[in-house]
């Protein structure tokens, strides 16, 4: 059951990550790739690896051996210039409190060096549905939701050709969260490689054109959807479920 | 409350302290803090007793030295005995052990002689390297500065902790009661407490050996424990008022440099300002101005003292003072000493009274700061107060008049006038107009006792007030802040 | 940069307890230089009123007395230390050390050591002003103000976030730690040069001064940031850095204090004042040829003058005072020695406490330290030594004293130093 991603334009690229933290191996031999334009997501159960596999690839934990490449580079020795073309979206995207949903976008861009005017980040604001009554509330007021859509505007604003997404829907209201897919969908439609990591088996087939299936920080399994259709979720229940893939 | 009360069980405090308990001895932080807190006090305890044991003894020593040494002078015009002067050393209080108080900056030595009062000489603090710019060496120090912020590191987190942790929510929602979390918390840090006040109540059995009443030690333990108590109820609040352990640890951080590092200065600095003083050598002028007027007590021909002369010659029916039966020269020694020692304590005690206004301006700031209420209260019942300084200066200065006055009426009823005049004529002369040296023996043992411990139990009285209300509203505080817990 | 220093502070501005922390150090400040000036202010007034009262003494003194013997001997002369134009900021230990006496031509031994210090309760308590906010206060206020810059944004899950989409590392904590670094500097800095202004303090001393302060916070800063580079747990990097202090600011300090009072033999001072006593009483017991011929010894031009025909002379008594300082003259050259052996220990000391050495440097820069009250005193020894140089010729009867006379005694303001 291997399937090669497009070779052609490949954004992030796992080579056979091994990751040990704390004297114990998180990830041992993780490989997967994510072409523009499509969505890969990593899908495994607590403590499987999925956050260190993501902070491996933002460069927080080095590899013991094996590399990440993204956008063709080296994490560990081009680490400023990757962190230019990624846009994070924390789990628990905590922004500052004290200011609100426009402060923290404009506080964030400024530190991104990255300008934009007030029209584009209004415009982003309403792209990811945040009521405009709660814009110039301070966060401390939001409720996660709408601290997660802020998050997400400022992941969009970053214009980055490579999204990494940290379980980016748990804690959404249902509408919230399909709001969110067709989002992300359109975003890879338009070129993105987005890398999201899940334990939600339904979240990913819905959006996912292939999915890694993450155990004990190796890669034992991959589904890939055909075509339009969406990859079939009893298959990734039961696989996630049953632990064994043949 | 009174539901509350009801509903304290000893089991569960207990339970809540030992769990306490076992958290710090985890966490290396606490424990590294408390080993170096017990060590400082221990180390301060030790070292102050010794030293203040051996600087009794040494001064014990050069007092009855400087005794022997007058006593010995041999025969001699009288009123170079005046100007030869007396030593006197202060010997320090039992508690001064613990708590040296103002002894380090007033000098624990003085010089008494005719015509002057001197002010206590050679502090010990201006032969210092210079280099303790926040305290001292004494275990008042550790425990009024230290020991709070020891408890600040050790139980910032008492609840903070637990809300962090979020257990404090399971913790409530098991029924545990507001006042069982809180006084187990409170038991907890108290343990503390008292171990860091342990090294001072052993202290305690020199000091009782050498002689402190019961009341006012057992006063001064009382109040350093009330103190650290206060502190402890600060921490509680804090630590449950706070969202998180990082802001209960900056608020407590904050609020121990502000009532320990600062208020203390910032009252030196606004007593200062408010009841300014003059110097002493400013007033100086003033009194040699005043003096100046009563004529040179050396001189028996000053103007100043004709009247005196007039009176004398009629009171005993003579023409010539050669003829009176006392020696002129004397009286007139006597009748200056006195009336300058008038001028010089009404300057003197000018001198006391603005000082102690600066002082209990300076103090007032107790109802601002814990530390300021307690430093004062345990200076003030160790006995090394600004007040009893001022009764070591009066007692002194009596002592000075007392034997001055004495020599003086040697000078007067010993000495014969003619003699006394034609002292300067030859050195014959000088020979003939002495008198025996048995006319020494006027210095009595002087032994500078500590103020009766009632009466310094009572001076201590406003501040142990103002802990008391620190205490107080902290309770109430405390007991106001159950809607944190949840 | 611009753009980067604006938008944290703005941010910084956002925090309300960072604001409260600033003005709070800005009012301390604030109200440090203001007592310092304060207390400065009244030194000067204290010394106008003291030349003023000297001119009256003095005139009432030349009224009354016309040999040099007993002019001498009633006259008393004012010596003070003026506070230099920095003290303000560093009050130091003027408050310990007397920087007025009032002498006369008697053994100087038995009155160098009189003290006009002030209240002893609130020297004990100590002064607030700038150095001791400076060396002692300020670096808890860095540590408030930076232990948590990295670490509160960990325990947030702010910290990925944050790198991932900052430029680099300088632009998301450099700008952060240099605009609150800045604000905690000037919020103190501000009023003490408007206390220099109001002193006229030199600008090369206002700018070392700034110098001095940027590079010792900034020391601190380091550290706290050093301190806090990897740890999550804020208060654990605040209570480390917190120990440190304490460490450096009490226990060094008070520790090397002890070793060097244990370590330096120091005369003590009651013996130098007993033995001058003791010398002094005892020339009105012995022949006053034997002080006289003594006196010659080191005097030789007046052999001659010595010859002494009635028991009482201006000459003799004079002749025995000084014998009365030279018989204690090593006891106390000893214990000035000791006090500069000690300060110069001090600053061994100080090179392993921060706060120490800072307060050290800004006193000794300030001239308020035990090194100025020592020139202070050897000002008043100079002096001293000039009145009787003046004296003796008229006291040993070569010359007549008259008014001419009068117009050449020593003024001390010519021997004052700092």
């Amino acid at each position: 059951m291997k399937h090669n991603a497009p070779q052609s334009s490949i954004s992030i690229d796992a080579q056979q990550l091994v990751v040990n933290l704390n004297n114990k191996t998180i990830l041992n031999n993780l490989s997967f790739q994510v072409a523009s334009g499509e969505v890969y997501a990593l899908l495994g159960g607590n403590g499987a690896g999925k956050s260190t596999a993501l902070k491996t690839l933002l460069g927080f934990h080095k590899p013991v051996s094996g590399q990440a490449v993204i956008g063709g580079l080296p994490v560990s020795s081009s680490f400023s210039a990757i962190r230019k073309k990624i846009a994070y979206l924390p789990e628990n995207a905590s922004l500052y409190p004290h200011l609100n949903a426009f402060e923290n976008i404009e506080y964030f861009l400024s530190l991104a060096a990255v300008h934009k005017t007030h029209a584009e980040i209004k415009m982003s604001l309403q792209q990811v549905n945040l009521q405009q009554d709660a814009w110039k509330q301070p966060l401390s007021k939001f409720s996660k939701g709408m601290r997660q859509k802020t998050a997400i505007a400022l992941a969009l604003l970053r214009d980055s050709p490579i999204l990494l997404l940290d379980e980016p829907t748990s804690g959404l209201d249902p509408v919230a969260i399909d709001e969110f897919n067709l989002l992300i969908m359109s975003l890879a439609k338009q070129g993105a490689a987005i890398l999201m990591v899940t334990h939600d088996v339904y979240g990913a087939c819905q959006v996912a054109q292939r999915i890694g299936l993450l155990r004990d920080g190796r890669l034992v399994g991959e589904f890939i959807a055909d075509g339009e259709d969406q990859i079939d979720t009893e298959q990734v229940h039961k696989a996630f479920t049953a632990g064994v893939i043949d | 409350m009174k539901q509350n009360l009801k509903s304290i069980q000893p089991v569960i405090i207990w339970e809540i302290a030992r769990d306490e308990w076992r958290y710090w001895f985890r966490s290396k932080l606490a424990v590294v803090a408390l080993l170096i807190g017990l060590a400082c006090t221990v180390l301060t305890v030790v070292v102050s007793v010794g030293d203040a044991v051996e600087l009794e003894h040494q001064r014990g020593h050069a007092q009855q030295q400087s005794e022997q040494t007058f006593v010995n002078q041999p025969d001699r015009h009288p009123h170079r005995m005046v100007h030869y002067g007396h030593y006197v050393f202060k010997t320090p209080p039992p508690l001064g052990m613990v708590d040296p108080g103002v002894d380090s900056h007033t000098g624990n030595a003085i010089f008494l002689e005719g015509h002057r009062q001197n002010s206590a000489t050679f502090a010990d603090q201006k032969q210092s390297s210079g280099t303790t710019i926040l305290g001292a060496l004494t275990p008042a120090f550790v425990l009024q500065v230290l020991a709070p912020l020891l408890l600040v590191i050790m139980g910032y987190g008492v609840v903070s902790r637990e809300r962090e942790t979020q257990t404090l929510s399971i913790l409530a929602a098991q029924g545990l009661g507001y006042g069982n979390l809180i006084l187990g918390k409170i038991s907890a840090l108290l343990l503390v407490a008292m171990l860091m006040l342990l090294p001072l109540a052993i202290a305690g059995v020199p000091v009782f050996l050498h002689g402190e009443p019961l009341l006012t030690l057992s006063m001064f333990l009382f109040s350093y424990l009330l103190y650290l108590s206060i502190w402890i109820l600060i921490i509680v609040s804090v630590s449950l008022w706070a969202k998180s352990n990082s802001i209960s640890f900056s608020t407590l951080a904050f609020t121990w440099l502000v009532l320990c590092i600062l208020m203390p200065r910032v009252a030196t600095n606004a007593a200062g300002v408010m009841v300014p003083a003059a110097g002493k050598l400013e007033k100086d002028f003033a009194v040699v101005a005043e003096l100046r007027q009563l004529g040179d007590g050396h001189n028996a021909k000053d103007e100043a003292f004709a009247q005196l002369k007039t009176e004398l010659l009629n009171k005993h029916n003579v023409n010539r003072v050669e003829d009176l039966p006392l020696n002129f020269r004397g009286l007139v020694a006597l009748k200056s000493e006195a009336e300058m020692t008038d001028i010089l304590n009404r300057y003197a005690e000018d001198r006391m009274r603005e000082e102690l206004q600066q002082s209990f301006f300076a103090r007032q700031f107790g109802w601002l700061s814990p530390q300021v209420a307690l430093r004062t209260l345990s200076m003030l019942t160790a006995g090394t107060s600004l007040e009893t300084h001022h009764r070591f200066l009066r007692e002194t200065e009596n002592l000075r008049f007392t034997f001055v006055q004495k020599l003086n009426q040697a000078h007067t009823n010993k000495l014969n006038y003619i003699d006394d005049v034609n002292r300067n004529k030859s050195q014959e002369a000088g020979q003939i107009a002495r008198i025996s040296a048995k006319n020494w023996n006027v210095i009595e043992g002087f032994m500078f006792r500590p103020s009766p411990s009632k009466e310094r139990a009572l001076k201590a009285m406003t501040p142990l007030a103002q802990l008391l209300l620190w205490f107080g509203l902290f309770c109430i505080f405390l007991r106001n802040l159950q809607r944190h817990y949840s | 940069m611009i753009r980067h220093i604006m938008r944290e502070w703005r941010f910084l501005l956002g925090q309300n307890n960072l604001v409260i922390l600033l003005c709070l150090c800005c009012a301390l400040s604030s109200f440090a230089i203001y007592s310092g000036h304060q207390e400065i202010t009244a030194q000067h007034f204290t010394i106008e009123r003291l030349q003023l009262a000297q001119q009256q003494d003095q005139e009432d003194i030349l009224a009354k007395y016309k040999t040099p013997g007993s002019l001498a001997y009633y006259q008393f002369h004012l010596t003070y230390q003026t506070p230099s134009n920095l003290s303000f900021a560093a009050l130091g230990e003027r408050d310990l050390y007397p920087w007025k006496h009032r002498i006369r031509m008697l053994a100087l031994e038995g009155q160098i050591y009189e003290s006009d210090v002030a209240n002893p309760e609130l020297a004990y308590i100590g002064k607030f002003d700038f150095s001791f906010l400076i060396s002692v206060l300020a670096p808890l206020f860095v540590i408030l103000m930076l232990h948590d810059i990295v670490a509160n944004e960990r325990s947030n899950g702010r910290y990925e976030l944050l790198v991932v989409t900052a430029s680099g590392s300088i632009v998301l904590w450099g700008y952060k730690t240099l605009v609150r670094f800045l604000m905690l500097s000037l919020s103190m800095l501000v009023p003490f040069y408007v206390g220099a202004a109001l002193n006229d303090v030199p600008l090369h001393d206002v700018f070392y001064v700034s110098i001095l302060v940027l590079a010792y916070l900034a020391f601190w800063a380091v550290l706290t940031l050093w301190f806090g580079r990897h740890s999550i747990f804020a208060p654990r990097i605040a209570a480390t850095l917190i120990g440190f202090w304490v460490a450096v600011t009490c226990v060094i300090p008070i520790t090397g204090n002890v070793l060097i009072e244990k370590n330096i033999e120091v005369p003590k001072g009651s013996e130098i004042l007993l033995l001058q006593r003791e010398t002094v009483n005892q020339a009105w017991d012995i022949p006053a040829e034997t002080s006289l011929t003594e006196f010659i010894k080191t005097h030789p031009e007046y052999e001659a003058y010595a010859e002494m025909s009635e028991g009482f002379h201006w000459k003799w008594y004079y002749a025995f005072q000084q014998l009365g300082d030279e018989a204690v003259a090593h006891l106390a050259f000893d214990y000035r020695n000791a006090i500069q052996t000690k300060f110069d220990l001090g600053n061994y000391i100080a090179m392993f406490s921060p706060p120490v050495l800072m307060q050290r440097q800004l006193s000794r820069m300030a001239q308020t330290d035990a090194i100025s009250a020592l020139r202070y005193e050897q000002s008043i020894r100079d002096f001293h030594q000039a009145l009787r140089l003046y004296y003796y010729p008229y006291l040993f009867e070569l010359h007549s004293f008259d008014e001419s006379a009068l117009a050449e005694m020593p003024q001390y303001q010519d021997f004052a130093r700092l």
